[in-house]
């Protein structure tokens, strides 16, 4: 080892000998406090247990009460299962979502849902999940609707994602644009706004292709109504025939957000479907808005990844063959180019932990050892040197060609 | 738990078990399997790194954790990380010299300064000179008794805390006269002048307790391997090199379990045996590495806990657990010329009393001092274009956290974080809060969520004088309560820090590997 070079200087801090014989006492000195000390085990770790209380990895609740909201949306009320080891539920910011994680025959599926209801009433014991039927989200929805019932028992994450108001980031006049169910996180929000928990003004944009699928319209109202300063409702609806008073007709375009909101000085939250994204999306645009005005919720797994740019259509009808390393278990699984990697893995019960869907929690973050995928680039969200050692996130990649990876376990 | 995870179990035994992926345990774990140990890491968190880590928010990908490691040192004087990562791991990971050493400013109206201090010994030393008239002998005699203390660690380090006594009494005087008092009594006896003493000590926040109770050797030698040797950060934030150090490992036949909590170790007749985990599997080994403190392992991990000697609760009940932190991560929509920044690196404290700083993180307010780096002025590539990264760091002894209600918790964050906004634009004029485009709030509790650690401390345990470097290193063999269990990283033998964390990790690795020889009972 290299040797430094250095002036021998003398230095006196008290009296030359107690110097010396101060070093002599260093370790005597820590074998006396030690000798000394307690031999009590210490049992309070309080920065874990609020984390734990804060974001508990699994949430056990019980559905306590089903409201039928429109012919193809319902609302959940979950309370904490009495049977289970959650006591409390979990504090929130509105547009935090839950991660529920549903076993269907045997093949245990996750999908994030925002919580409807205010983080107030997550302190007075319930969350609220509010799911819209979909036609073309396979099998998960048929389940719910024919399967969930008062007593039901659900698991859960923890609250999750980012979609949510951060006073010092955002502006106070807050410009929600929903889309069909994309109305939940704002229901939450309007809730808190309403019960001076936030301090914030929120004006909703509200599109729905019918009026029979506009969701929490009469309570909405009613918030605006006994909160005409801090919460404002604007529908818009795409349906031919509009009977309700006050909406706007089409699309949320441009000129629907100049009328009613002041772009300049606003932050927008964006929550719909995939679909709503892409035309809001440029009509944000004409309002030369700075990127950190635009807020997006993730809208979970990309349904149509073919039509993406940049995918390549040689592979759209072909299967491939993983490879899965998990815990012990080794396995081929077989594989669609066109359905995420995560969604192969659950299909063989070889799920790893995930909660966004949407590739930017990083929760089923996992290591490709061989073989190509494709990411689409809005749900890119890996780290720069999980790019360059292969490391990759299932729920947002598909693959190009058969693959090995290693996944961690749940 | 269900039958298919049950079938994902694993039944193995290893050379070597090693608890948490942080510094100490990734540099445990790449040390031993170049050895060609059978190595296992097995980390709760599904990333490598602890707190060496990084988070991605919108365009931006954060640093979690590290200002400056220090030791790496450039090509031409590798300093010990560099020497470990080029040398002997040829690991890929790239690193960014940061250009100068730091800027300190002192708000309070009757104590302003603000100065910049340059890397390179004898820069300094000017500096300092041109800043304080006559200061110089006495800096200088500073950074020379901190060299020949570097020569004394490395002398006992070489003899395994077994010292010769006369060789110290003939090479080391100056190391022995000094060990057993605070930076405050030593510089005072140098006859350094206080506006000196108050530039020097602007590092005093990498250790985290008050000048006049820091160990003076640990606190000089730390001073001069920044000063002498610059200081480095990665270019990919610190997940590029533990990324980087995943992938040496695997490649050299180590095996890393990611998302594992390990909640046993068990125990019997006073010599480990192996690991269970909350997954059910059962690992065994009479070699563990515990990457999570002495604190953790003995109150919450050993099994049986009859196991745990007495003397274990006393050592971790006697020694000062260190602080948690406080960080204000920013992505900025504006670049650091528009917005005015030139530094990496501020220290901003209302005054260099290090004792009422200290002292303002036992409540819960707007602490009274913050160290804060702008990335993109050692990286400027770290942000896209038009936009810059930046992060406020301050510490917090958790028990002013004790008593937060989740329902507060969130506005806490808040308003703490505001204040610390407004503390840095005061000093430095640069207009931030306007410019927030990301921003992430992390106090003791997500320090706890992340990492398990206990009671979210970042620090190890405090080092003053009797537990300060050179006295755990002469402890190290009374300090092993349990035969077969080792310990490594913040709150190991070497004090906390991201490179004493790794040398430790590799001192201990070393270690470690004798037991086995010793023993006779590798798995080979």
């Amino acid at each position: 080892m290299s040797k430094d070079e250095y002036e021998r200087v003398d230095v006196t801090v008290k009296r030359n000998t107690k110097d010396l014989f101060a070093f002599t006492k260093l370790v005597p000195e820590r074998k006396k406090r030690i000798q000394n000390a307690s031999a009590e085990p210490i049992r309070k770790d309080p920065m874990n247990k609020l984390a734990h209380q804060l974001h508990p990895i699994r949430q056990y609740l019980v559905i306590d009460k089903i409201i039928d909201n429109t012919k193809t949306t319902k609302t959940f009320k979950l309370i904490p299962d009495p049977d289970s080891e959650t006591k409390q539920l979990a504090y929130f910011r509105p547009g935090q979502y839950l991660s529920l994680k549903v076993k269907i025959d045997d093949e245990l599926i996750t999908r994030p849902y925002s919580i409807s209801s205010s983080p107030r009433e997550a302190l007075e014991g319930y969350y609220e999940i509010t799911i819209k039927k979909e036609e073309d989200d396979g099998f998960l929805t048929p389940y719910i609707w024919k399967n969930w019932k008062i007593g039901t028992k659900i698991e859960t994450s923890g609250p999750e994602g980012f979609f949510y108001y951060e006073p010092l980031r955002d502006s106070e006049k807050i410009v929600g644009l929903a889309g069909g169910s994309g109305i939940t996180p704002f229901r939450s929000l309007a809730k808190s706004i309403a019960n001076e928990d936030i301090e914030a003004n929120l004006t909703i944009l509200y599109g729905c292709s019918d009026e029979d699928d506009i969701v929490f319209h009469d309570e909405l109202k009613t918030i605006e109504m006994e909160n005409p300063e801090k919460v404002k409702l604007i529908l818009i609806l795409s349906c031919e025939e509009v009977s309700l008073e006050g909406c706007e007709t089409g699309f949320i375009t441009s000129e629907i957000i100049k009328k009613y909101t002041d772009p300049e000085n606003s932050s927008f939250f964006i929550c719909g479907p995939q679909i709503m994204y892409e035309f809001v999306e440029k009509e944000l645009e004409a309002l030369n808005l700075k990127p950190k005005q635009i807020r997006r919720e993730a809208f979970g797994e990309i349904k149509n990844i073919s039509e993406f740019p940049g995918f390549p259509k040689e592979v759209i009808d072909k299967a491939f063959t993983l490879k899965v390393h998990i815990g012990s278990v080794e396995k081929d699984v077989p594989a669609k180019a066109t359905e995420s990697v995560l969604i192969a893995l659950e299909r063989a019960e070889l799920a790893p932990p995930s909660k966004c869907r949407s590739g930017e929690c990083g929760f089923c973050r996992s290591h490709l050892l061989k073989g190509d995928i494709f990411v689409n680039p809005i749900s890119d969200w890996r780290r720069d040197a999980d790019k360059k050692f292969n490391y990759f996130h299932p729920c947002a990649s598909y693959p190009l060609s058969d693959l090995e990876i290693v996944v961690p376990r749940d | 738990m269900s039958q298919i995870l049950k079938n994902q179990e694993i039944q193995d035994t290893y050379d070597v078990i090693i608890i948490g992926a942080g510094n100490g345990g990734l540099i445990a774990g790449a040390t031993l399997a170049k050895e060609g140990l059978k190595t296992i890491i097995i980390e709760r968190h599904n990333l490598p790194g602890g707190f060496a880590t990084s988070f991605v928010r919108g365009r931006f990908e954060f640093e979690a954790s590290l200002h400056e490691l220090a030791d790496y040192g450039p090509p031409e004087n590798k300093g010990g990380i560099r020497r470990l990562f080029e040398d002997k791991l040829d690991l890929e990971a790239e690193f960014a010299r940061v250009p100068e050493a730091y800027r300190l400013v002192l708000t309070h109206p009757d104590k302003e300064l603000d100065v910049s201090m340059p890397f390179g010994v004898e820069k300094y030393l000017d500096k300092m000179e041109d800043l304080v008239p006559g200061s110089r002998e006495s800096v200088e005699k500073f950074f020379n008794v901190a060299k020949e203390i570097r020569s004394a660690f490395r002398y006992i380090a070489s003899t395994h805390g077994n010292p010769d006594q006369g060789t110290l009494m003939k090479e080391y005087t100056n190391f022995l006269k000094t060990a057993a008092y605070s930076a405050e009594e030593v510089e005072i006896a140098l006859g350094i002048p206080e506006k000196a003493r108050k530039i020097l000590n602007a590092y005093w926040a990498y250790l985290g307790l008050p000048t006049e109770r820091i160990n003076f050797t640990i606190f000089a030698s730390m001073i001069l391997v920044y000063i002498e040797k610059g200081a480095y950060i990665p270019k990919n934030r610190s997940h590029g090199y533990t990324t980087a150090l995943d992938k040496k490992i695997k490649e050299m036949g180590g095996k890393i379990l990611y998302n594992t909590t390990v909640n046993k170790i068990l125990v019997e007749d006073g010599q480990v045996i192996g690991v269970e985990t909350l997954n059910g599997d059962k690992i065994m080994s009479k070699h563990i590495i515990s990457n999570a403190s002495p604190t953790l392992a003995y109150n919450k991990l050993i099994y049986p806990q009859s196991e745990v000697p007495d003397i274990a609760y006393k050592e971790v009940n006697a020694r000062i657990h260190g602080m948690s932190a406080f960080c204000v991560f920013l992505g900025l929509d504006a670049s650091v010329e528009e917005l005015g920044l030139d530094e990496y690196s501020y220290f901003i404290m209302e005054d260099m009393d290090t004792s009422a700083v200290y002292d303002s993180w036992l409540e819960l307010q707007v602490p009274k001092g913050q160290a804060t780096v702008v990335i993109n002025n050692a990286v400027p590539d770290c942000s896209p274009p038009g936009t810059s990264l930046m992060y406020i760091t301050t510490l917090f002894d958790p028990k002013a956290w004790e008593n937060v209600k989740p329902e507060e918790y969130f506005k806490i964050k808040s308003k703490i974080a505001n204040g610390l906004i407004k503390q840095f634009e005061e000093a430095t004029g640069a207009p931030i809060s306007d410019h927030i485009e990301e921003i992430e709030i992390a106090s003791p509790e997500t320090y706890a969520r992340y990492t398990g650690t206990y009671n979210g401390i970042i620090y190890g345990y405090e080092p003053e004088s009797w537990d300060s470097l050179v006295p755990r290193l002469m402890s190290m063999n009374d300090d092993i309560h349990i035969k077969g269990l080792r310990f490594a990283g913040g709150f190991g033998a070497r004090c906390h820090g991201y490179s004493s964390s790794m040398s430790d990790g590799h001192t201990v690795a070393l270690l470690t590997l004798q037991d086995i020889k010793k023993g006779g009972d590798s798995h080979e």
